[in-house]
């Protein structure tokens, strides 16, 4: 058998196997490390969204000059609403409730000044909002209206407005403990009523004045005569933000939301896209040498077709005369599968050793996917060009 | 193991007409094993096609070949490659060697194959037929004669039911030609073998059983 071997390894060509190689070899370096690195940054951008919040995404629509006229109507029809909350990227979705009576507000402490100011409110169940209070509950009897206010508007109060007007900066904590009067007014004159409200808490997520769902409905249900109005914002969860398929739906929907939430769905899709041109090159180098590979054994039966009919006359079965070459191409396949894996994990543990020193955790050992998916291309090589050979030398017997 | 050959004729030759033949397009002929034959005509009569149809190697004809009452065009690839490894064997004219192996490594792939012989009794054989000093240069460089004889070693190192020879002494002088032919006999008897010879018209004064003109 070693006589077969010498015969038919004689005619290859070293250039074209070798180019054949290290380009198939390069391509699965590219491959596989744009997969392993895609695989960690997409973790550490679904880890950061806790940081940018935005797994809470408070969408609306864009405000148009009809509306500001009154003749487009603002608002999510029920059909809208069920058509999000069917999307995939949709966990729960809520709409805002809002006031259908008017609502006003003032001070009745001696050490503030007076101060009265008309109002709205909104709600949504207690499970969208960020802050969590034992005071973030309505009872009848007792006639107080716990408030959640945006963080930003006493941020806006402290460092702009009380500066510029020499009144006296508020902490927190002292917020909560202004009573403010809360007036709720019916239909017709007279019809009022005053309660208590009390500020409880200060929102990152949600930008609106908030009261408790319970209240709001109750409240509703004994003052409110407004028409009823479609909700003018929704509120959103979604399980992962940085799933490009929200904005680009939003976008479509003409729907607007704070973009800034959405800020590492747009890394995501970047990130996407740089990774997806890699896996295009990759992929294309790879089709390439995967070709080199296919045309440089086809060359090396074709200068051998001579041989291989005079070794067929002899007996031998087209088998017997593929096994060389196939013996040549598993060498090359495992010399391609082992470099490049070596490779692409050598490549991995400087990756992680860089991106440590900017606080970035990476992996640094290949992900059991990327052998996955490394021998079983190879394994896909393999078989396509197993069959190449087997097809090639049969068609030179008889 | 008996080849009968009925209404054969190759389709390079339904043109040029076959009349006179003694094989081509007979009702019956029948080559048995165990005996040797000889197979007479000039030039461009068809003597390596007929060669080459019974090894498989050509399927333009018309007619029939069976293989102890197998139509042999059912055979497939395994079939073809066990007859030619353990059951026919060929001296082509063309020789097929390979020219970068030794006349020993020629010899050798073929005898690897089955085992047929042990290296001594192949240095025996290439002592007899005059090669023994050649046996370890490569074929390519032997002179035609030369690798005439390697090619005729080469076929008996298997073995067969039928050896096929294809003009295998043309480049023999007439003594080498007779000690060639002799080791060939021997070789078919031991195998209980059959052997079919081809020739030019009367070039070789060779005693065989039967006599075919083609």
């Amino acid at each position: 058998m070693k006589h077969l071997y010498r015969i038919l390894w004689k005619d290859h060509s070293r250039t074209h196997l070798l180019w054949a190689f290290l380009g198939t070899m390069a391509g699965f370096v590219l491959l596989l490390a744009g997969i392993q690195f895609y695989s960690d940054l997409k973790k550490i951008l679904s880890e950061n969204r806790d940081l940018l919040d935005p797994e809470y995404i408070v969408v609306n629509k864009k405000v148009n000059i009809g509306q500001t006229f009154g003749l487009d109507r603002p608002g999510f029809t029920v059909e809208e609403i069920e058509e999000i909350r069917a999307q995939p990227f949709a966990d729960r979705v809520a709409p805002f409730v809002s006031n259908a009576f008017p609502v006003s507000g003032y001070t009745e402490n001696e050490r503030f000044p007076d101060f009265y100011t008309e109002l709205f409110f909104e709600a949504i169940p207690d499970e969208y909002i960020d802050v969590k209070s034992e005071d973030w509950k309505w009872n009848p009897e007792e006639g107080i209206i716990p408030i959640i206010i945006p963080q930003d508007y006493l941020n806006l109060y402290n460092f702009g407005f009380a500066p510029s007007q020499g009144l006296p900066q508020v902490p927190k904590g002292v917020i909560s403990m202004i009573n403010f009067r809360i007036r709720l007014q019916g239909q017709g004159r007279g019809n009022y009523d005053d309660y208590s409200g009390r500020i409880v808490g200060f929102s990152n997520r949600v930008h609106s004045i908030l009261v408790p769902l319970n209240f709001l409905e109750w409240a509703n249900d004994k003052y409110g005569y407004f028409k009823e109005s479609m909700p003018s914002k929704i509120i959103l969860v979604s399980k992962d933000p940085t799933d490009p398929a929200i904005i680009r739906y939003l976008d479509e929907k003409g729907y607007d939301t704070i973009r800034e939430k959405l800020k590492s769905s747009r890394m995501n899709i970047i990130l996407k896209f740089v990774i997806s041109f890699l896996v295009v090159v990759a992929t294309i180098i790879i089709g390439l040498s995967f070709l080199v590979f296919l045309l440089s054994l086809q060359l090396m039966i074709s200068r051998s077709a001579d041989k291989i009919r005079r070794l067929n006359k002899l007996g031998f079965h087209y088998r017997e005369i593929s096994g060389p070459y196939m013996v040549l191409l598993m060498i090359l396949l495992a010399g391609v599968a082992g470099f490049s894996l070596l490779i692409t994990s050598l490549l991995t543990k400087k990756f992680a050793a860089m991106a440590s020193e900017w606080n970035l955790e990476i992996s640094p050992s290949l992900h059991g996917i990327i052998f996955g998916i490394g021998l079983g291309l190879i394994f896909l090589i393999a078989v396509f060009n197993m069959v190449a050979i087997l097809v090639n030398t049969r068609k030179l017997c008889r | 193991m008996t080849i009968r050959l009925e209404k054969l004729i190759p389709i390079p030759l339904l043109e040029q007409g076959t009349s006179g033949s003694g094989v081509w397009d007979q009702e019956a002929i029948q080559f048995e094993r165990g005996k040797h034959y000889l197979v007479e005509a000039p030039s461009g009569k068809g003597k390596t096609t007929l060669l080459s149809i019974l090894y498989g190697l050509r399927k333009d004809y018309q007619g029939w070949v069976f293989l102890d009452q197998q139509d042999v065009t059912s055979f497939g690839w395994k079939r073809w490659s066990i007859l030619r490894k353990k059951h026919f064997s060929f001296i082509f004219q063309g020789l097929e060697l390979f020219d970068s192996l030794t006349a020993r490594e020629n010899i050798e792939l073929k005898n690897a194959i089955t085992g047929h012989h042990s290296s001594s009794q192949i240095e025996e054989m290439a002592g007899e037929l005059g090669i023994k000093p050649f046996l370890d240069r490569k074929a390519g460089i032997l002179s035609f004669g030369q690798q005439q004889r390697v090619a005729i070693l080469r076929a008996m190192c298997q073995p067969f039911d039928f050896l096929f020879a294809d003009e295998c002494f043309s480049h023999i002088d007439s003594h080498n030609r007779e000690i060639a032919f002799d080791l060939l006999q021997r070789e078919c008897r031991r195998q209980g073998a059959g052997m079919i010879l081809t020739s030019l018209n009367n070039m070789e004064n060779l005693q065989t059983d039967v006599r075919l003109r083609l």
